[in-house]
């Protein structure tokens, strides 16, 4: 009886000192979970799931302030993968959040732009090009999508135009592909 | 010695066999439908209008990119369309498409300019250059600019010509031999003075006797050898071909060009052999049509652009809705019907009867597909990754290695796709790869943008700083000249109440 | 190697195809009770197959007439002593349909042999009934009646010649005295040798894990043999054997369970062929194969990573 006890005691005592030593050997410096939901995140810097970008967002899910679904232009893709990221069950996109649109770019109709560099200030990701006075256009390449310059034009001048896979750009889903 | 017997591989029957595989030439199409999005590379662009006259030759499209080939007008007539149509692609999408009427007289562009016979007397450059405008791509299947290859073969001191066609059921090639074996020969020769390289060798499978035969009777140069090596499926995959031939393994995810090899299909021989010595561009190949719905398979020469129904006009098909597969039992893709057009990649169409689909049971990770992989991959690991999407551990195996040749396909007991899982796989981890890319690109403009209207209100706030310090400076530097003043003031005031004070006494 | 370019189906009917000598063998020396028992097994394995499919909503008809929960049914029938009770089998092909394979998704999913997983589920609950085998030749009505515990078993028992080899030596005796194979044993294990054979000239199983797996047997018994001939029994005698030649031929080839590249599976046949001989000798029970297969299955994930083929061009 005496026996197993103190042997008990004893491995339990060396398999703790094991842990604790462990655990601040090996720490991990630095609070990289945040940087690695950023990573994932697709950011556009719309502030669709309530927050004021990207990072803040990444920093609330961190901190268990917010839930995995509420970026669309992540889409369910996004969430799953952030729910793999922190080892929890996946959930449905958050539909008041906004719903996840196809890959969108802006276009300026340059008939009607009249150069106020409103929209210039509004994009996260200055995609757009163009001066006071001066026509502006959007970089196709760098645009996101994320519809923030929309609201700001004064003369209503932007569109998102959809952009549709061509044969070059074609990704086959695994249904088509397997029920082929 | 190399071992010509590769691991791997399958032994196929030929699917549809037959006596005579004559290159036949059927008479112009009166029709073209030229795609202007080519394989590799950006979309061409029409520099031909709607309504104008174009001459066999002539170049109707263009690329802005150096490293990719024009495309030419393959019968001469009117420009009656530029528009969308369907491409023979497995996503079935449109593309754009420029269609010429005929007008029956096949008037040809001036070939007489060019390198001619006398194509020793050229530099390399203008050979290559000659080569990119003449629109030669690689008509195995791949469609690789062929003048780029050549360019980045620079200075290779092994030519490789895969003449072996080991799809089973495509004869073209060794139609195009058995036509044209000079031209084999003297393209071969043409390769051989531009690169420099010691010596060529034609790789031809043993069950073409014919072409085997008739190359060796024009054949008399020392530095090209004319290779038979065993009828296996995949001895023709450009990797496998090198290791049989030459002992060398390409290291994954570089080309043959990379260690000192140029590989070319034999057709895209001949047809650079024409662009050099006889200044005609692309505009024609050979096809195999064949199937289990048509009685006799055929080899017919036809001008790029020619529509599927016009050839199948030459064949004995049978009635009725056939599965239409072009490029191949193993490689190919399926299509919907029959309103395609000629490509310069399209090497055989087969129209099958069609039979009922097979439905595909579990996996019951037996191994006969790891037992025939040419590459040595493990196509059942392959096979759960991607199914669970799980991109990742595919690449740790070697998910872009896979040469989509279909040997596991073919094997399984349990009737799976498995290279259809592979496709997927690799577009899915091209799609996630290009939006990784973009995201960062994304988060770094944001960054940066953040950074700027920091330093913007950095900057503001320093020089409004410096111009309340300069400013206060003035200011004191005015309240001390007026103090100065005053002070003087003062003085001389008090030496006028002085001068008064005494003038008074 | 070039594939046998069957498909599934045909596979398992060919791997139940070839167990016919052994069973006639089984048959000729024991009677028809085997019979019996395959029997159960069958009804048993679909009936409980096709429930379990409907209730995880899949279609019945195709997955059913694969054959490979008949197949599991025959091996795990084949594998215990024929004059076992009814419910004997019938719990066993339960418990491997349900636990060995459905659970886990059904064909192809399953990590653990499904017939090793019921045999030893049988053999850890009901001792008793899993070592009382038969020793002589009982009529099918005889059987029938046995089984389904109309008559009694008592005089019909004796344990299995290994068995009684490992009681003897326990007790001192030495193998010279204990005797040679027994006669039944032989045949039996011939017979599923030729079976064997048979799949793989049809190229229906490959040839690396019988091969390294009765290697592994060969070994193993050969060191101990070299070690002591008195104690320790020869080679020959652990081939020939209790299951071994099952083994090597059906049980360890199930493609589901095994490792899955070349050098993994030459790997994986000798440590199962190893370790049926360590248990055998060392361990508390006469026939080790269901353990040393479960114990392998556990290891094949470890073993497939670390033996991959060089790719070509890396």
């Amino acid at each position: 009886m005496i026996n197993a006890i103190s042997t008990l005691s004893v491995l339990a005592l060396l398999f703790g000192l094991g842990l604790g030593y462990a655990a601040i050997r090996f720490k991990v410096k630095g609070n990289p979970l945040v940087d690695q939901i950023d990573a994932i995140l697709p950011q556009t810097q719309c502030g669709q799931c309530d927050f004021p970008g990207c990072r803040p967002y990444a920093e609330a899910i961190a901190n268990g302030e917010a839930e995995i679904n509420q970026c669309p232009p992540g889409g369910q893709e996004g969430v799953d993968a952030l729910a793999d990221l922190l080892g929890v069950e996946t959930l449905l996109l958050d539909e008041e959040h906004g719903e996840t649109k196809p890959k969108r770019v802006a276009v300026v109709d340059e008939k009607v732009c009249i150069g106020c560099t409103l929209c210039i200030q509004a994009c996260p990701v200055d995609a757009f090009v163009g001066s006071s006075k001066v026509m502006t256009q959007v970089i196709a390449d760098e645009c996101t999508g994320c519809d923030l310059c929309l609201p700001v034009c004064p003369v209503d001048c932007i569109d998102m135009i959809e952009i549709k896979p061509t044969i070059k750009t074609y990704v086959p889903t695994l249904k088509e592909l397997v029920h082929a | 010695m190399p071992n010509i017997n590769f691991k791997g591989g399958l032994k196929i029957e030929n699917p549809y066999p037959s006596n005579e595989i004559d290159l036949i030439r059927i008479p112009l199409p009166d029709k073209v439908v030229l795609p202007m999005q080519q394989r590799i590379g950006n979309q061409a662009i029409p520099c031909v209008s709607i309504g104008e006259h174009v001459l066999t030759g002539q170049i109707i499209a263009t690329i802005d990119d150096d490293r990719c080939a024009p495309v030419h007008a393959s019968i001469s007539g009117t420009v009656s369309a530029i528009g969308n149509h369907v491409y023979a692609h497995q996503s079935g999408l449109k593309g754009l498409c420029v269609t010429i009427e005929s007008d029956g007289k096949d008037e040809w562009v001036d070939t007489s300019i060019g390198c001619t016979e006398n194509y020793k007397a050229c530099l390399p450059l203008t050979i290559y250059d000659k080569i990119r405008i003449s629109g030669i791509v690689g008509m195995g299947g791949a469609g690789f600019p062929t003048h780029t290859k050549m360019r980045l073969a620079a200075g290779c001191k092994n030519i490789i010509i895969n003449a072996t066609e080991c799809e089973p059921g495509i004869t073209c090639d060794a139609a195009l031999m058995e036509a044209y074996p000079t031209k084999v020969i003297r393209g071969v020769e043409v390769l051989l003075h531009i690169t420099g390289a010691e010596k060529a060798i034609i790789a031809i499978e043993d069950d073409k006797q014919k072409s085997i035969d008739e190359l060796n009777k024009y054949c008399n140069n020392e530095r090209i050898e004319i290779k038979v090596i065993p009828t296996k499926y995949t001895s023709g995959a450009e990797k496998i071909l090198i290791k049989t031939l030459l002992g060398i393994e390409v290291p994954s995810g570089k080309f043959a060009s990379d260690v000192g090899i140029l590989c070319l299909n034999v057709a895209t021989v001949v047809a650079m052999f024409d662009a050099v010595v006889e200044n005609r561009p692309l505009i024609s190949r050979a096809v195999t049509l064949a199937g289990s719905a048509i009685k006799e398979p055929k080899n017919l020469q036809v001008r790029l652009g020619a529509t599927y129904d016009y050839l199948l006009s030459f064949v004995d098909l049978e009635e009725g809705s056939h599965k239409v597969t072009m490029a191949g039992l193993m490689m190919g893709i399926n299509l919907k019907g029959t309103d395609y057009s000629v490509s310069k990649n399209t090497n055989c169409i087969f129209i099958d009867k069609v039979q009922e689909s097979v439905v595909a049971q579990e996996c019951i990770r037996c191994g006969m597909c790891n037992t025939v992989c040419p590459v040595e991959l493990l196509p059942q690991q392959l096979y759960w990754f991607s199914k669970s999407e799980n991109i990742e551990k595919a690449m740790d195996y070697n998910l872009l290695d896979c040469i989509e040749c279909g040997c596991c396909s073919y094997v399984c007991p349990s009737n799976i796709p498995l290279v259809n899982y592979y496709q997927f796989s690799k577009a899915l981890y091209k799609k996630q790869t290009q939006e990784k890319t973009q995201i960062e690109k994304a988060r770094e403009r944001f960054e940066f943008r953040e950074m700027r209207l920091e330093r913007n209100k950095r900057e503001r706030a320093e020089l409004m700083e410096a111009k309340k310090i300069a400013l206060k400076e003035k200011m004191a530097k005015d309240k001390a000249q007026k103090e100065k003043i005053a002070a003087a003031l003062e003085r001389v005031n008090a030496v006028k109440i002085d001068n008064k004070e005494e003038d008074a006494s | 190697m070039q594939a046998s370019f069957l498909n599934t189906n045909q596979i398992m009917r060919q791997v139940i195809y070839a167990l016919v000598l052994g069973v006639g063998a089984q048959i000729y020396f024991f009677g028809f009770s085997v019979l019996i028992q395959i029997l159960l097994g069958c009804i048993t394995a679909v009936a409980s197959e096709a429930i379990f499919l409907r209730l995880r909503g899949q279609t019945i008809k195709p997955s059913i007439s694969d054959g490979s929960a008949v197949l599991t049914a025959i091996l795990l029938a084949i594998s215990i002593p024929s004059i076992a009770p009814w419910w004997v089998i019938v719990l066993g092909v339960l418990f491997a349909i349900i636990f060995g394979k459905q659970i886990f998704g059904g064909l192809g999913n399953n990590p653990f042999n499904p017939a090793m997983l019921g045999y030893a589920f049988l053999l850890i609950s009901y001792p008793l009934q899993m070592t009382q085998w038969p020793s002589e030749f009982l009529s099918i009505t005889h059987a029938s009646e046995t089984i389904f515990g109309l008559s009694s078993i008592d005089g019909l028992t004796g344990a299995t010649k290994l068995d009684y080899v490992k009681t003897q030596l326990m007790m001192g005796a030495s193998i010279k005295e204990i005797g040679s194979i027994s006669i039944s044993q032989l045949w039996i294990n011939i017979g599923f040798l030729i079976g064997g054979i048979y799949l793989l000239f049809r190229r229906v199983i490959l040839w690396q894990i019988p091969i390294s797996l009765l290697s592994g047997v060969v070994v193993m018994s050969s060191i101990l043999f070299l070690m002591d001939s008195n104690h320790y029994a020869s080679s020959i005698f652990h081939l020939l054997s209790g299951a071994t030649m099952l083994a090597a031929f059906f049980i360890a080839t199930d493609p589901v369970s095994a490792s899955t590249t070349p050098l993994g599976r030459i790997i994986y046949g000798f440590l199962i062929g190893i370790l049926i001989v360590i248990i055998r000798v060392y361990g508390g029970y006469p026939d080790a194969v269901a353990f040393a297969v479960l114990l392998l299955n556990i290891t094949v994930p470890l073993i497939d990573f670390y033996t991959q083929p060089k790719v070509l061009g890396k």
